[in-house]
């Protein structure tokens, strides 16, 4: 029988510290996937972590990790040319193909923002069937950016507006210093044939959607993902549970009408 | 209902003969009756030792689960009591390797398993394991390490004539026949109720019962109030009991169906390089259990906690399995440490206003 548990070593093609504590590996890893769903990378001696994919590509796959603890340390010690040991993919992402025709709100705070840059690769690689999209994206400081390197090729494409929490100073895509709330709050956006992603910590989520709603957008435009603690990523260890459902698999993509108002 | 004779020859006729195959099909549905006389049971037990490891509750302080290595100690093995701890820990081990680690690498460890019989399972036990094959054998990513022990292993339950104690409730439970074989006391003779192939190859040679007859479902004098309970999750309901629960973890760690578990990796402190991956059984009333990064902590309160674990017992389990998560084996009332009784809760506060 097929273990589950086990993981796929992949090869290691480069490494990119984004911000002081965030680091972006490549890895060789052609697998089949949707956005917003993510891999578990297991440290041998120290553990396993979930981790979303964070681009949208036939060829390769990136994974963006921030140092909070033993396990996501050890991933950044890993070296380009080395193994990281992946399981995955899991869970349900987003389901682009209904989002055919419509123009794409990305709202994104802090780690968020790295699965959210894989729908935005995908929508990149199917530019034809999206009518465009707009991204907000929050950070803590400006050394908190994400994608840097991006940011001039997104500006182009898309409209792209970051905002920084405090101490802002001069910084060309920047609006003035606050949070991604206030930017969404004073934006001019008509709900009409736009659906919404929204990656970040709870906070922002429970601020952003009544903004959202009072705009005039549907429950069924917004689609949310659930961070949980997950250890099995396949409905069986329990951590997960939001109330009667998994994030690991019935999420952690969720549409906003499916789990609105549950408190746990 | 008569008792036809049969020598413990013909008993042990198929000792020796290969087990039927451990993915043995069901015969859920079918009835097949065996008649054993008490004077067999012992050389069965024997038999089964023979085969592989014998596991049965012996009283001692409490009423245990354990092996019975010797033919003389299966005199000592327990009929009248309810095990402290579930047989689950035969199929789910408090903590179990997942894999070796290896200079830094992981290695598989599969481990040939030797059958193993464990005998008079109460009828609440043997639908926990019903339970939990719903969710380490889903078909998407069956459980290779939990398969292995399943297959390997026999459930020889005992039916309860009478309630065994003032807190089982499974009479009021939606209880299903789900074992390899079953015992039933007649008197003078067990029934033996066969619903597996793999309970048949080893009473093949008892003689079949004559009588069209079911052994019936047990019942008690305590019974839980089958409603649903998403009308009662406001805090209001379970402020009570939570001032109550201290958050000692005994209801789930006692519990036959509470599943969740923690991965961890123990290295070897003398060779940081090698060690061992566990997955080791965990609790959703642990204060950590859903912390995240960032220090959100979705169930921080332990009202939280209580119900999360009474909400998934009676409801989520349902909503997605159609059968109830608990069977009412009544231990995480008898054992709480506060007294806590949720059947209580349910039936006489949870009213509609
Ligand atoms: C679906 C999903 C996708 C994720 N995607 C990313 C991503 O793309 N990039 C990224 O940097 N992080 C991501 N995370 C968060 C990441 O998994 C945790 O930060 C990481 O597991 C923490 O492990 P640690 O050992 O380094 O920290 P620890 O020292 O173990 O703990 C630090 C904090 O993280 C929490 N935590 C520990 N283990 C887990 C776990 N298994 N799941 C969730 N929280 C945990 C702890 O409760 C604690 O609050 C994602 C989490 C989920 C559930
Ligand atoms: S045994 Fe009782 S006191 Fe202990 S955690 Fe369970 S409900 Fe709470
Ligand atoms: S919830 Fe309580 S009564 Fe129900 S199966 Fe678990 S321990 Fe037994
Ligand atoms: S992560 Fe284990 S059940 Fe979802």
């Amino acid at each position: 029988m097929n273990n589950y548990l086990k993981h796929t070593p992949v090869k290691i093609l480069s490494k990119t510290w984004e911000s002081p504590d965030t680091v972006t590996f490549k890895v060789d890893w052609q697998v089949q996937h949707d956005p917003g769903q993510f891999v578990n990378i297991s440290i041998p001696g120290k553990g396993e972590s979930p981790i979303s994919f964070c681009s949208w590509n036939p060829d390769y796959c990136e994974f963006n990790v921030r140092v909070v603890g033993n396990v996501t340390e050890a991933i950044s010690e890993l070296e380009p040319g080395g193994t990281m040991h992946v399981r995955g993919p899991y869970g349900r992402g987003y389901p682009m193909r209904c989002f055919k025709g419509n123009h794409l709100l990305f709202i994104g705070g802090g780690c968020g923002v790295a699965p959210l840059k894989g729908i935005i690769e995908y929508v990149q690689h199917h530019r034809e069937d999206f009518e465009g999209a707009d991204l907000y994206f929050g950070y803590r400081s400006r050394d908190d950016i994400l994608f840097k390197h991006l940011l001039d090729a997104w500006k182009s494409e898309f409209f792209l507006h970051v905002t920084i929490d405090r101490d802002a100073g001069e910084f060309q895509y920047s609006c003035p210093t606050g949070f991604v709330t206030e930017a969404i709050k004073h934006a001019q956006i008509d709900p009409n044939g736009k659906i919404v992603f929204l990656c970040g910590p709870p906070v922002m989520m429970d601020k952003t959607i009544p903004l959202l709603l009072e705009k005039g957008f549907h429950e069924d435009q917004l689609w949310v993902s659930a961070e949980r603690h997950m250890k099995c990523c396949t409905g069986k260890c329990g951590h997960c549970m939001i109330n009667g459902k998994y994030a690991c698999k019935d999420g952690p993509v969720f549409r906003y009408d499916e789990i609105k108002g549950v408190t746990e | 209902m008569s008792v036809s004779p049969c020598s413990a020859q013909s008993l042990l006729a198929h000792e020796g003969k290969p087990l039927n195959s451990v993915m043995a099909s069901d015969r859920r549905g079918e009835r097949l009756g065996k008649i054993l006389r008490k004077d067999q049971l012992k050389p069965l037990f024997q038999a089964l030792q023979r085969k592989g490891s014998l596991y049965a509750p012996v009283k001692t302080d409490m009423v245990r689960f354990q092996e019975i290595t010797t033919p003389e100690d299966v005199d000592a093995i327990d009929f009248s009591g309810h095990a402290f701890f579930p047989p689950k820990k035969y199929l789910l081990p408090n903590e179990e390797e997942l894999f070796a680690i290896r200079e830094g690498e992981l290695r598989e460890t599969v481990a040939e398993l030797d059958q193993q019989f464990i005998v008079n399972v109460r009828m609440c036990d043997l639908n926990a394991v019903g339970i939990l094959d719903n969710l380490y054998l889903d078909p998407e990513y069956p459980d290779p390490y939990y398969r292995a022990k399943r297959d390997a292993t026999t459930f020889i339950g005992l039916n309860c004539v009478h309630e065994l104690d003032e807190y089982c409730f499974c009479g009021s439970m939606d209880l299903q026949r789900e074992y390899d074989l079953l015992l039933h006391d007649l008197g003078e003779a067990y029934y033996v109720d066969v619903r597996s192939d793999k309970g048949m190859a080893l009473v093949e040679g008892l003689p079949d019962a004559e009588d069209d007859f079911t052994p019936p479902l047990p019942r008690t004098s305590k019974v839980l109030d089958p409603k649903g309970l998403w009308p009662f999750y406001a805090d209001k309901w379970w402020a009570g009991d939570n001032e109550l629960c201290v958050g000692c973890q005994r209801c789930t760690t006692l519990c036959p169906t509470c599943f969740c578990f923690d991965v961890k990796d123990d290295l070897d402190l003398d060779d940081l390089s090698s060690g061992k991956r566990l997955r080791v059984i965990d609790s959703c009333h642990s204060p950590d259990f859903t912390r995240v990064a960032g220090g959100h902590d979705f169930r921080a309160s332990r009202l939280q906690r209580y119900r999360h674990r009474v909400m998934h017992k009676l409801q989520y389990y349902k909503d997605e399995f159609k059968r109830s998560m608990c069977t009412g084996c009544g231990r995480c009332i008898r054992y709480c440490h506060s007294k806590i009784d949720f059947v209580k809760t349910i039936n006489e506060e949870f009213v509609h206003e």
